[in-house]
């Protein structure tokens, strides 16, 4: 689904990724751990074309096509769809009615009709209910005012309403409640339709624990040093990041 | 209608008058501040000095005979041509301006006006204002004096029909009093182009002890409008005063505020929201006055612009002065471009960069649209800015 060959990206005159690699698979889960400022944000970025990032060399290639030139709305109708670390407020704009515009702009692209408003809210209140969400948030301006918890899950409420193909989840897990936590990964689990792949930077196993991934990846110095299965959680929670990249070089 | 040429030169102006001593005090204060050119503070940059130095066809006010018609005050070429049902209309020839105000226009415009029409308003009423101009390369002048009797509630909703009067120059201008304990809302709704006359207004309140002022504008589109507001707030009035300016093309749209708090523990807010785009100048000069006798004032100014591209500009100036020590006055004002991440985090979820920037566009404006109270004349805002948006610049 997708394929990222040496990766170079630059923040400023900053080189943050270089020459990073990964591979993602349909269906795969993926999970990015590593020390803070290692890049791993970076990545994400890189991904959806965020504009902070210059990819200096390499490619990002999903579903077969070159997408380190596209602009992030074309990334984004392709399919992929990133979690914020820390999600922006924007006053004055509907909660629910922004979403209604990225559906529609989604459902146009693949060629269905749009939803009207009375069609939409139907969907959206559903998703606020399972999300545990207090439903005036559909009116609300975006995330202005919303606390930590209640940004992310409106995270989430974006992915499930959207269906993206990718799901690049940032951070998704730093500062939930237990109860947050296990609406969020419910969320996720909801969406593993076995089509669907998800990158899910964390610091902690707790989510992992819940969403079974099947790689996890170690980055530091803007590399992925090293790459095993769930149980290379337990040896980092245990011993740390020292000594990874040595191990495996 | 009798058509003169008139250029307005200084040296001439004594001999256009009449020597009545109202005029010719009005007169020593037109030459006392000087008919504006470039480098008079307020005009700035409104590219005054061509329009005051033009020859138009002059267009004489005449008193007409004017249509009882619902709720709408019509002028049509500085002619009544109907008038609300239940609102006394009069014809004033010896109306006594204010003789503190800032603008010269005031005077000027004052002195080419024969008869200041008059609107009392005795029992509660909403009207609607509609300025017709019809002529081209013509000057029109014309004033309207409105009095709010005590304690009544009033709302005007004022707009512009002046699509077809290119080169076209109205001096024009408003005399308010708000009763004791009267209310007012005008709401100011003016769309203009490139094919719309140039209008310059240059206005009084005067808001009574106890009164409440509530004055919403809005600049929209591509035209050349220029409206200067002398506000007088006695004890414990209340101003709520906000414009919302939007300019496309070559547009000069502005706003010169003077808000004067006059008397003790009177609260005002002055707002002001302005997005430029293509060549376009905006213009925000607002000075909140906090006189000797007024303690207890509460004053809060703020003014937002957002310049949508490189050519286009905006002229923010916010000022407070002050004379007396106990108040509460706070001001800002900022001037950017649309927030680069919140744009991002819009089109990161499918939303072409075109469609992201008309929600941010919106977001910034609608609060003030929503503020009008009256829910037709606020669609009609919208539309308003709606058609302003989608006009493409004519190079
Ligand atoms: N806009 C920016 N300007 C300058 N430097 C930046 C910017 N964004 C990120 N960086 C730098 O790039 C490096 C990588 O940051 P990144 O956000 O990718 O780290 P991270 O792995 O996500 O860290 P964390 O675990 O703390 O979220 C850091 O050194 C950071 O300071
Ligand atoms: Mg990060």
């Amino acid at each position: 689904m997708m394929n990222i060959k040496d990766l170079t990206v630059n923040i400023g005159d900053k080189t943050i990724l270089k020459g990073l690699n990964l591979d993602v698979e349909k269906g795969s889960v993926h999970a990015i751990m590593g020390l803070n400022g290692s890049g791993k944000s970076t990545l994400s970025k890189a991904i959806v074309g965020h504009y902070d990032v210059t990819v200096q060399s390499g490619n990002i290639r999903y579903n077969d096509k070159e997408i380190t030139t596209m602009e992030p709305e074309a990334r984004a109708l392709e399919g992929i769809f990133l979690s914020f670390q820390n999600p922006i407020e924007i006053p004055g704009v509907n909660n629910a009615y922004f979403l209604r515009t990225a559906l529609n702009a989604k459902r146009e692209h693949e060629g269905k009709k749009a939803l009207n408003a009375a069609e939409f809210l139907k969907a959206m209140r559903t998703k606020v209910e399972e999300l545990g969400m207090k439903p005036e948030m559909i009116q609300r301006s975006l995330n202005e005012g919303f606390s930590g918890g209640e940004k992310k899950r409106n995270e989430i409420l974006q992915m499930e309403m959207l269906e993206p193909d990718l799901i690049i989840l940032d951070e998704i897990d730093s500062g939930l409640d237990i109860d947050a936590l296990r609406a969020v990964a419910e969320g996720i689990n909801r969406m593993k339709n076995g089509e669907r792949s998800f990158i899910i930077i964390t610091h902690y196993s707790r989510i992992l624990d819940y969403i079974d991934p099947d790689y996890i990846h170690v980055l530091q110095d803007g590399k992925i040093v090293k790459t095993g299965g769930a149980e290379l959680v337990k040896t980092l929670e245990a011993e740390g990041y020292k000594g990874i990249a040595e191990s495996s070089s | 209608m009798s058509a003169a040429p008139l250029q307005i030169r200084p040296a001439e102006l004594p001999e256009l008058f009449a020597t009545d001593s109202r005029t010719k005090a009005m007169l020593a204060r037109l030459n006392e501040l000087g008919i504006p050119g470039n480098k008079t503070e307020q005009y700035k940059h409104f590219g005054i000095k061509p329009l005051l130095a033009k020859d138009y066809t002059r267009i004489d006010a005449q008193q007409g005979e004017p249509q009882i018609s619902g709720k709408v005050l019509s002028i049509c070429d500085g002619v009544v041509t109907g008038v609300p049902k239940g609102v006394a209309v009069s014809f004033s020839t010896d109306f006594q301006a204010d003789m503190q105000h800032y603008d010269a226009l005031y005077y000027l415009s004052h002195l080419l006006t024969p008869r200041c029409i008059v609107l009392t308003v005795e029992e509660d009423a909403a009207i609607t204002v509609v300025h017709q101009l019809t002529q081209e390369e013509s000057l029109t002048a014309y004033r309207l004096v409105v009095n709010v009797a005590p304690q009544v509630k009033a709302s005007f909703y004022e707009t512009f029909e002046n699509e077809e009067s290119s080169g076209s120059l109205l001096l024009y201008g408003l005399d308010v009093s708000v009763g004791r304990d009267a209310a007012l809302t005008w709401v100011r709704n003016q769309s203009s182009s490139e094919m719309s006359a140039v209008v310059i207004g240059s206005h009084r309140y005067d808001v009574a002890a106890q009164g409440k002022l509530t004055l919403q504008t809005f600049d929209l589109g591509a035209g050349n409008a220029l409206h200067l507001y002398k506000n007088d707030l006695a004890e414990q009035t209340e101003a709520n005063v906000a414009h919302l300016l939007f300019g496309t093309g070559q547009a000069h749209l502005g706003n010169v505020v003077n808000l004067r708090h006059n008397g003790r523990s009177a609260k005002s807010v002055h707002e002001a929201k302005s997005i430029l785009k293509d060549r376009a100048t905006g213009i925000f000069d607002g000075l909140i006055r906090v006189g000797h006798d007024a303690r207890y004032t509460t004053a809060r100014q703020n003014a937002k612009a957002i310049l949508l591209n490189d050519n286009a500009f905006m002229e923010s100036k916010p000022q407070l002065e002050i004379y007396t020590d106990e108040l509460e006055a706070s001001h800002g004002s900022t001037t950017g471009e649309l927030d680069e991440a919140a744009l991002f985090y819009l089109r990161s979820r499918g939303i072409s960069l075109e469609a992201a920037r008309k929600i941010l566009i919106l977001s910034f404006v609608n609060e003030m649209i929503d503020a009008v109270e009256d829910n037709e004349e606020a669609e009609a805002i919208r539309a308003a800015f709606d058609t302003a948006y989608a006009t493409k610049e004519i190079l």
